[in-house]
């Protein structure tokens, strides 16, 4: 469905993207998952054809996609992680808008907009101008005008920033419902377990380049003899990062106000050491938890950084 | 086409739906025809006051008695209301001086001998307290009947010397001072451009509206871009030119409309014929495609919304003003040539050619300007780096 090649785009001296390779099948949902201002956005950009690649190539259903290209744009749809829907009109009206520059016309149109409006559940408010809705509603408008022309390929560009956990939820439940429903979804989001949760294979970028991609048991896999610490409590959390990196079987440690997250060899073996040391560099410890390797930790495992805002 | 129509056609309804677009296009600039017609009307209409004018005479001067019949004769003439009375030459300053008249005149002894023999004499003008251009215009009548009668005493002498008959030097000398002017003054015509007062007002501020009117079309796109629709509608399958065209024809339509319901509403309440309704909608069109024009560079430079409001009202105020929307501003050389392109100037020159009866045919000038005006701008937004799309 999408073949993304060696995408490449710069911005003066700052490279955004760097060489970005993925494809997607179809009914097939692929996560980009990596920090705010990993190229995430950037690359979603291309892919939808609204920036040009400085190198690199997108194809979409066979057909090349760059700014100036109409035929692979049918088959997108694209939900910008701004509120792409216009103040002055009402919901109906700006599924309606959008729906007819996709080409849909008449009461097929019509049909599309009531479906959509319900599945939004904005069927109370259909009427009512967008600018009055809160800003949760206002996301779900903004994915139903992705899905209105029922794309093959659905991009969401962090939907969920910013929402409260209801509309969270129904979001994420959207999702997986089109991806059950045979749509290809390409979702960039910064939240583990929201990559966790909908994507069959997740790309993890970080400073433009795609660290590792596959799925969550390949990704974890890439941590294998690796497990994942965590230190909870006060005291000088830096400090003692410093001593514990001495440690030999301590391979990456992560510091912030209150916490530390070591990536070690053996944790059952190694953990009686590590609370040792962490204590007598001044931390006093409230929690110690030996935790299960997931996607954090496959990111901190290939970056050396912790998957945060 | 179909994309082009659907944009226009939802940028329309939501621009009508935003108030601010009849506040800022209708409602304003109305508000301050009204308000600077207030306050300018009485500098550029002046009104004229009831005028008395004492008037000293010699007994038995008649070229003085003659004097004084002229100006007597201002009364009722464009408005003037000139009352002359008899007075003593000692009187005449008491008179002024209490307000009791308004304009004093004292012709001296001897004055018609003194003309008659080519001798210096002075005619006496005293103005009272708050006389303006009624003492102007006297003194102006006064003075250019003196010359008249100088002239015929000097045609006289100059008869004399050549042996002419007594006969013949009077007639001569009546002639000089008593024929017609060769020179006469045109009443308005297509040739003048000139609007009344109050119709320059009206179409200064139709053009400098004009300006604030279409960046509701094509300045949207810069906050479409903030606000992330113009991501959207780039994702659209159509060609991108599309959305460009369309912001151009929302600025367009919202641009004639408006201009043609300020020219139509302001010419009905302050009682302005702007001519031709088809010479004024060529006006119009030419002025509508002129400021979107220069719409584009805004957009091309501002970065942000806030950023091309203020860009907008900067040029809209510095070219209105320039242009008289507010007053007319006269210069030379090559100041008053770049004065002449602005297209807000071009456009209330237009009008002045239409008010005055010109047709089509009488506005290549004010249409070469504005067109020109356009191209211009649109290489020039062709030229310049987006910085808006850079970021």
């Amino acid at each position: 469905m999408l073949v993304a090649d060696g995408l490449v785009r710069r911005f003066g001296e700052l490279t955004a993207v760097d060489g970005v390779s993925f494809r997607i099948g179809r009914g097939e949902t692929y996560g980009l998952l990596g920090p705010n201002g990993a190229g995430k956005t950037t690359t979603i950009n291309m892919v939808a054809g609204l920036i040009a690649a400085d190198e690199g190539t997108v194809t979409i259903a066979g057909e090349r996609m760059d700014p100036s290209s109409v035929a692979p744009k049918r088959h997108i749809g694209l939900v910008p992680q701004d509120l792409a829907i216009y103040p002055e009109l009402t919901a109906r009206e700006n599924l309606t808008l959008f729906g007819r520059l996709q080409g849909m016309t008449g009461p097929g149109l019509r049909k599309r907009v009531d479906e959509v409006i319900e599945l939004i559940g904005l069927t109370e408010r259909a009427k009512d101008l967008s600018k009055e809705f809160s800003g949760g509603m206002k996301r779900r408008l903004n994915i139903g005008i992705g899905l209105l022309h029922q794309p093959t390929l659905l991009i969401l560009d962090e939907p969920t920033v910013g929402v409260d956990p209801q509309s969270r939820n129904q979001i994420l439940e959207s999702v997986e419902r089109l991806s059950i429903e045979g749509m290809a979804v390409l979702y960039t989001t910064h939240y583990m377990e929201e990559a966790e949760r909908l994507c069959d294979r997740v790309g993890i970028i970080d400073s433009g380049k795609l660290q590792a991609e596959g799925s969550q048991d390949e990704l974890i896999r890439l941590t294998e003899g690796a497990d994942h610490i965590r230190l909870a409590g006060s005291g000088d959390t830096n400090a003692a990062a410093d001593t514990l990196r001495a440690l030999p079987a301590v391979q990456q440690v992560v510091a912030d106000r209150h916490s530390l997250q070591l990536t070690v060899t053996d944790a059952p073996t190694a953990v009686a050491e590590i609370v040792t040391s962490a204590t007598a560099a001044g931390m006093t410890l409230a929690d110690v938890e030996i935790t299960r390797p997931d996607l954090e930790s496959v990111f901190l495992h290939l970056t050396g950084k912790a998957l945060r805002d | 086409m179909r994309e082009l129509w659907t944009m226009t056609q939802y940028d329309l309804r939501q621009r009508i739906r935003d108030k601010s677009l009849i506040i800022f296009s209708i409602i304003v600039p109305l508000a301050l025809m009204f308000v600077l017609d207030l306050v300018l009307g009485d500098l550029t209409n002046p009104q004229l006051q009831p005028t008395t004018v004492a008037a000293s005479v010699p007994a038995g001067d008649q070229l003085g008695a003659a004097l004084v019949d002229v100006v007597r004769s201002l009364d009722g003439v464009e408005g003037m209301d000139i009352t002359v009375r008899d007075a003593a030459a000692d009187e005449v300053h008491d008179l002024t001086r209490d307000g009791r008249v308004q304009i004093g005149l004292i012709v001296p002894e001897g004055f018609s001998t003194a003309l008659q023999q080519g001798k210096a004499t002075d005619v006496t003008v005293v103005s009272g307290e708050g006389t303006g251009i009624e003492q102007s215009i006297v003194t102006s009548v006064v003075e250019s009947t003196v010359n008249r009668f100088s002239a015929g005493a000097l045609a006289a002498e100059a008869g004399a010397q050549s042996g002419l008959a007594p006969a013949e030097l009077a007639a001569i000398g009546q002639e000089v001072a008593t024929a017609e002017s060769t020179i006469t003054l045109a009443q308005g015509t297509a040739s003048n451009e000139q609007l009344s007062p109050t119709g320059a007002l009206v179409a200064g501020q139709a053009g400098l509206f004009l300006l604030f009117t279409v960046g509701f079309g094509v300045t949207a796109l810069v906050a479409e871009r903030e606000q992330g629709t113009l991501a959207r509608l780039k994702s659209m399958p159509m060609p991108s030119w599309t959305i460009v065209t369309a912001k151009a024809l929302v600025s367009f339509i919202l641009g004639v409309v408006a201009t043609a319901i300020l020219l139509t509403l302001g010419g009905r309440l302050f009682n302005v014929n702007f001519g031709s309704p088809v010479a004024v909608g060529v006006l119009i069109v030419a002025a509508v495609v002129a400021a979107t024009s220069l719409m584009f560079v805004i957009v091309r430079v501002a970065r942000t919304a806030e950023q091309a409001n203020i860009a907008q009202s900067i040029i809209a105020l510095v070219l209105g003003i320039a242009g008289g929307a507010f007053f007319t501003i006269t210069a030379s050389g090559w100041v008053g040539t770049v004065m002449d392109l602005n297209p807000v100037s071009a456009f209330i020159r237009g009008l002045g050619i239409t008010s005055g009866g010109g047709g089509l045919g009488d506005i290549g000038t004010p249409l070469l300007i504005l067109l020109g005006f356009t191209v211009v701008v649109l290489v020039i937004a062709r030229l310049i780096p987006d910085r808006g799309a850079a970021q």
